[in-house]
């Protein structure tokens, strides 16, 4: 096997522990800063959005790999789409809101975040939960008459803290091996 | 009969496609189906592609599956220990034998009739071996996937169906020397830091080819951004002040090109001000991707003349004509020093409005292992993808291919009369031919020469 290809480890079901029940206190706050996250990015409240990462993210979109089933936990790459930690999302936000000139998204594209299938697991950390969701995205650029879409697993951690939850990790696990829009000038 | 009516549709426009007096070219090149069909023949065949890097590949039976224009090749080890690039395509009823991407396997066997290959290509036999299912018209020998032809350069993958051509080496001509300087600088050489990252963009080819040709203009405006937060240098809010290092040394060669930026600016740039010899900053301040522990290595493998320019100016983005984009720059690291970015592109045509731009990343082997993962996410925050300098680019190119659409707009002109002209500096290797000052559009004026010669060779 070539050096270069990261494994992923996917919990089996029957390995899982911990399930918070759909629709207790826990899973609906989750369930509720998913959605507003979602909610401010799609409407571009970037800086807000900024506000739920917590310090010591990280923030990766691994490429995906076509294998040969026998091979399905090696799927994922060490390169990636995204490669960041709380310093370098802080980068990326002061370029699109402080500068005339971040053209990749200048005019802006629409874009609408759609999350489901959320599951949430509790962790050997009190307060903080492993969540993993379904993103389906829909963007569209000047007057192009069809959307770019994009389907992804997202596997995060989220941290409660005195100010509400934090974004302490993301994989985005996206369905596509050669992505069909041109860039990532927007958040997953 | 069709290659010929082909031939004479490409004397016709080639004249018309490109004004060869004016330096210009018509906006229609980004959009004739006609003429795309010609570049998949006279370019993607007859051009040495890169599409690849050994380190990908590293035990005998590995592959990936890589695209040489629209066709897809299967790069693998083979037993010999060499690495074999064979088109993915079984010749008995054209099923694709590799359907995975990358993986292990000492036989390819096609899911299709179950005919067998090795990985060199090679035909193994089909199921039933006494019923000799491929008949007896042909030889096995005959029955190989179809090979092309191979040069490994500093690693890189090289192949081309263009057996009879040029070799690698009269290929890259004398930016060979310029190249050296990237990719043959250290003992053990470059490796790729991961699988790449595959996207598709609406454009044509061309319009990433070209650019990648030492576009240096585009950077104070498209790139405003990247100056605007800091991440390029300069002092003043007047343009060309806000960005120093467009000024340089350009370089091209057979289309091939490449551009230096002088190392006092750079040096100005990250750390101020200071009165050093070229020598001394060469120490303190080594090119993009030599960390100092492999300074050593840099002064073992190059020569005078090369360490000479290294520590001038060394060379820092460009391209290799036709289809790949070179960017070996200083970039910020994690930890807050200036480390690198050492990022290659390729632009596989996919149609004339698509291309797939693939983005490798790179580190010397000899790097330490926290630098290298620090590197790579470097390479993410500014190139590929997500870079926040070549995201703008990808929003470019389809708007110019868009353009290219409309039957005014494809009688619009691409221009290239900013000329500089060639002006060596006295101290500065005669080699390829070398422009200094604000870069300007002689080495992608000379991209489109090359284009032009190989589309209107003798076939």
């Amino acid at each position: 096997m070539s050096v270069t290809i990261a494994t992923i480890n996917y919990t089996r079901e029957d390995q899982r522990r911990g399930e918070v029940p759909y629709g207790s206190p826990v899973y609906n706050s989750i369930m509720g800063f998913l959605i507003r996250e979602a909610r401010l990015l799609d409407h571009r409240d970037i800086k807000a959005w900024g506000e739920l990462l917590a310090e010591d993210l990280q923030y990766k979109a691994p490429v995906r790999i076509t294998r040969r089933v026998q091979q399905f936990d090696q799927e994922f790459g060490t390169m990636g789409h995204f490669d960041d930690d709380y310093n370098s999302m802080m980068l990326r936000i002061t370029r699109l809101l402080t500068t005339a000139n971040a053209w990749s998204e200048d005019p802006a594209s629409r874009v609408r975040r759609f999350v489901s299938n959320v599951t949430v697991w509790e962790t050997e950390v009190p307060d903080e939960y492993e969540v993993s969701s379904y993103l389906f995205l829909t963007r569209n650029r000047a007057e192009a008459k069809d959307y770019k879409t994009l389907s992804a697993e997202r596997d995060d951690r989220l941290r409660m803290t005195k100010d509400g939850f934090k974004l302490a990790r993301r994989s985005i696990l996206i369905d596509q091996v050669v992505l069909g829009m041109p860039n990532f000038a927007i958040f997953l | 009969m069709r290659i010929d009516a082909r031939q004479d549709y490409l004397k016709e426009a080639m004249s018309q496609f490109i004004d060869l007096e004016n330096r210009e070219v018509s906006v229609a090149a980004l959009h004739d189906e006609q003429l795309y069909e010609l570049e998949l023949e006279r370019i993607f065949t007859k051009a040495w592609l890169m599409i690849g890097h050994e380190t990908e590949i590293p035990k005998v039976g590995d592959y990936v599956v890589r695209l040489m224009g629209e066709d897809q090749v299967i790069v693998a080890r083979a037993a010999d220990g060499q690495v074999h690039v064979s088109l993915n395509v079984c010749p008995h009823r054209a099923m694709h034998v590799c359907l995975a991407d990358s993986g292990n396997a000492r036989v390819h066997k096609c899911i299709y009739h179950g005919w067998a290959f090795r990985p060199d290509g090679s035909f193994i036999g089909a199921p039933i071996e006494k019923e000799q299912m491929h008949g007896n018209i042909k030889s096995k020998a005959q029955l190989g996937l179809k090979k092309a032809r191979v040069q490994l350069y500093g690693g890189l993958v090289f192949a081309t169906w263009n057996h009879d051509g040029p070799s690698l080496d009269d290929w890259l001509g004398d930016m060979k020397f310029y190249y050296d300087m990237l990719f043959c600088r250290t003992d053990k050489g470059l490796e790729v830091l991961g699988p790449p990252q595959r996207l598709t963009i609406d454009a044509n080819w061309k319009t990433a080819g070209e650019q990648s040709a030492c576009d240096g203009f585009h950077t104070i405006t498209l790139h405003g951004s990247v100056i605007d937060i800091g991440a390029m240098g300069g002092e003043s809010d007047t343009e060309h002040e806000s960005a120093p290092a467009m000024y340089g040394i350009n370089l091209s060669g057979n289309g091939h090109s490449l551009r230096c930026i002088a190392a006092d600016t750079s040096w100005a740039l990250a750390h101020g001000k200071g009165e050093l010899t070229p020598e001394e900053r060469l120490e303190a301040f080594p090119p993009p991707g030599i960390t100092p522990e492999l300074l050593p290595e840099l002064r073992r493998n190059m020569s005078p003349e090369q360490l000479h320019v290294l520590a001038k100016a060394p060379p820092v983005v460009g391209g290799m004509f036709p289809n790949m984009n070179i960017l070996f720059i200083y970039s910020p690291l994690r930890d807050g020093t200036l480390g690198s970015a050492l990022v290659l592109h390729s632009i596989m045509p996919k149609g004339p409005h698509h291309f797939e731009w693939t983005t490798y990343y790179f580190a010397e082997k000899g790097t330490p292992e926290a630098v290298k993962v620090m590197m790579r996410a470097s390479a993410t925050l500014g190139t590929g993808t997500s870079g926040i300098i070549e995201q703008d680019d990808s929003d470019t190119w389809p708007h110019m291919t868009e353009s290219a659409k409309g039957v005014i707009g494809r009688t619009e002109t691409l221009k290239y009369q900013a000329i500089l002209g060639e002006n060596r500096p006295a101290d500065w290797p005669n080699k390829a031919k070398v422009y200094e000052g604000f870069g300007k559009d002689d080495a992608q004026w000379e991209w489109w020469l090359a284009y032009h010669k190989l589309m209107t060779a003798d076939a």
